[in-house]
């Protein structure tokens, strides 16, 4: 895309480049704008409104991130709403017996464990990986399931509450804090590391990134384990932000992150990413859930116009990407 | 630790309830006692000041279903005869998080009432918190958070007779029957009060009203979509099965497929809450012996009215129950206009042509 700098037809191309490359951008300042002006009168624009967008989505961004390490590899990670559950029930549980930084590490660490399994599987016994989070987000479904007997359980530490979800720090939610901390390592790490590159290496073409010398089973490992651990994190920032786990966290989490990474960017079958684009296709479908209701629609015209819109945003963000 | 012993006790006088309830009288989830919901009304003075008061309402559901369907259409019809707003409508497909979140935007409307069923009461508190610190009114079915007291917190909850459902299921099964065979008991797998509370009437009537009847085979069932599964297995083991108790209506359906697959005309279904395709089988007098189902637009109206009567000073009771209608093939009409205040579909009118 760079060489849409030179060459002959600079205005042609450049047209083209910055309708690919800011679609997500546009969409999400035109759907903006278009709540922006039909709901004026109806709290849309207050900053409580505006900022618990942000809040609602700050789970599902932070899913993104990982996700497009993974699809930029050319893998995929369905297992991710399971994880969530099964991190934010394994955190609860601890925490109750053992304390926060116990319930920390149980969260996080069940979170990388399973995204290593998946790893493992995909990048040595060569499985794809469509095929085992397809099984895994089964499997560990049913685990959440029986963790506790289908039963909810309280988190009533404040701190851990207050870290990962509920609380602020200088006047800011700590929800926010999270999203703004992960998308500026996530996209550190995607833009400007030698990993980075090697992960786009791999989705764009896995013989010649291995023959070029990047360890391809290593970068499958990585970015399952980075999705897993980051599937783990969302888990405790819903607990935070609960005050309680149960087996259905993040059941439902699964279509809105796929939306969301694609809509920004991201190409489904590897190569190409944004971090950043994740992050606004992220808000933009917390927008339109947020503007929809707002609009006072009923639930099923809300399923149908939000459909429609995210059809719309993949079509065009997808058109004329394919290599 | 004070806080986590509240819950504790909260969530111990929530089993409590349970327990109680299945002795055979439906008490609400703290153990209030029903009232008729057909008890409540306004008068013509209130409904006049609700008129004047401009109010708005959100109604924010747990999932959308047919009974959701006919709980917000009662819900809508009575506001709009009082002259309430309806600003939102959501749906949190049964996800804690997401209904926290679609309390969060409706509140961006400020209504001055919100009607819910809470996904999840043990932790719904903090869901409603922010309704609730605004000094919203608040109307529940079936549930209230945990913790919170009635008349402060919220004003009031609606909700079937649960124990009466399951034992209505019982006695229709027992009809069916003719008071004696072998039932396979297919229930709730999951820490729901309200299918709890159905199921366990439903095998409690069954043991101990009628001695010549035996529930031979049970199974959980958690996932609905794995109910044909769930059947298959148990006609299989147990093919001599004279009925099959369905927790409710969409895997009943499954279990229905099961049966004809197998070829089976013998074995009667009883299952809660109306649906067309079960209702159309029992017409055309398949395997579907009755439907229990409760009045859910009742449920919406008496809510509705409940928290826009407490905008003008109306003390509402803590609990109101609905009643239920056994519905089988005679009284299919009936049913469904008591029910879901609609008119029977035009396939099962067509069918008992």
């Amino acid at each position: 895309m760079s060489s849409a700098n030179t060459g002959t037809e600079v205005g042609s191309l450049a047209s083209r480049f910055n309708l690919q490359q800011y679609v997500v951008y546009l969409g999400f300042l035109a759907i903006f704008l278009f709540f922006a002006i039909m709901l004026r009168d109806s709290g849309f624009l207050t900053v409580r409104n505006l900022s618990n967008i942000v809040l609602q989505t700050a789970p599902v961004t932070i899913m993104a991130i990982g996700l497009v390490f993974v699809m930029s590899a050319g893998e995929i990670d369905l297992s991710i709403g399971s994880i969530v559950a099964v991190a934010a029930l394994a955190a609860a549980v601890t925490i109750a017996s053992y304390g926060m930084a116990a319930g920390i590490v149980a969260g996080l660490g069940a979170g990388i464990l399973i995204g290593l399994i998946n790893g493992a599987l995909v990048a040595y016994v060569r499985l794809p990986s469509f095929l085992v989070t397809l099984a895994t987000m089964g499997l560990f479904a049913g685990v959440s399931r029986s963790m506790t007997d289908l039963r909810s359980i309280s988190v009533t530490n404040e701190i851990f509450t207050g870290f990962f979800g509920s609380g602020s720090l200088l006047g800011v939610p700590s929800l926010i804090w999270w999203t703004v901390i992960a998308i500026a390592i996530g996209h550190l790490v995607y833009r400007e590391t030698r990993f980075g590159a090697h992960v786009l290496a791999t989705g764009d073409n896995a013989r010649a990134a291995s023959v070029s010398g990047i360890s391809v089973p290593k970068i499958r490992l990585a970015v399952l384990t980075i999705s897993g651990g980051l599937a783990g994190l969302a888990g405790l920032l819903y607990a935070g932000r609960l005050q309680a786990a149960k087996y259905t966290l993040g059941e439902t989490d699964l279509m809105t992150v796929i939306a969301a990474v694609i809509v920004g960017g991201t190409l489904l079958n590897g190569g190409k990413g944004s971090i950043v684009g994740a992050l606004v296709g992220s808000l933009m479908m917390g927008m339109l859930n947020n503007g929809l209701i707002l609009m006072g629609l009923s639930v099923s015209d809300q399923m149908i116009v939000r459909g429609l819109i995210i059809l719309t945003a993949v079509a065009v963000s997808l058109r004329d990407k394919s290599r | 630790m004070r806080k986590a012993l509240s819950i504790m006790t909260v969530l111990a006088s929530l089993f409590a309830a349970h327990a109680f309830a299945a002795q055979g009288v439906t008490t609400g989830p703290n153990g209030e006692k029903p009232v008729p919901a057909a008890s409540l009304t306004l008068t013509a003075a209130q409904e006049q000041q609700v008129k004047d008061g401009k109010f708005t309402a959100a109604l924010v559901w747990h999932e959308m279903s047919e009974y959701t369907n006919a709980v917000n259409a009662g819900a809508r019809d009575e506001f709009k005869r009082l002259g309430v707003e309806v600003v939102a409508q959501t749906d949190a497909g049964f996800d804690a998080a997401r209904q926290k979140a679609d309390v969060e935007t409706v509140m961006a409307k400020k209504p001055s009432i919100i009607l819910s069923l809470p996904v999840d009461p043990a932790t719904a508190a903090s869901v409603y918190d922010p309704a609730r610190q605004a000094g919203v009114k608040l109307g529940f079915v079936d549930n209230c958070p945990a913790g919170y007291k009635q008349g402060t917190d919220y004003v009031t909850i609606v909700s079937d007779d649960l124990f009466q459902m399951g034992n209505k299921a019982g006695i229709a099964m027992a009809e069916a029957l003719g008071k004696k065979g072998k039932v396979g008991y297919i229930f709730h797998d999951a820490d729901f009060y309200v299918t709890n509370q159905r199921d366990g009437a439903f095998k409690k009537t069954i043991e101990q009203d009628y001695p010549d009847m035996k529930i031979a085979a049970e199974a959980g069932m958690a996932d609905p979509a794995r109910s044909e599964d769930i059947a298959q297995a148990m006609i299989t083991q147990h093919p001599d099965l004279d009925g099959i108790y369905v927790t409710w209506a969409e895997p009943a359906l499954s279990v229905l497929s099961a049966l004809r697959a197998a070829g089976n005309k013998h074995t009667k279904i009883v299952t809660l809450d109306l649906n067309e395709p079960a209702a159309l089988d029992m017409v055309k007098g398949g395997n579907i012996a009755a439907l229990v189902a409760d009045e859910a637009y009742s449920i919406g109206v008496t809510l509705a009215r409940a928290s826009a009567g407490s905008l003008v000073g109306l003390k509402a009771e803590p609990f109101y129950a609905v009643d239920s209608i056994a519905v089988t093939k005679e009284t299919v009409k009936e049913g469904w206009k008591k029910s879901l205040n609609k008119d029977v579909p035009a396939t099962i009118a067509d069918a008992m042509k």
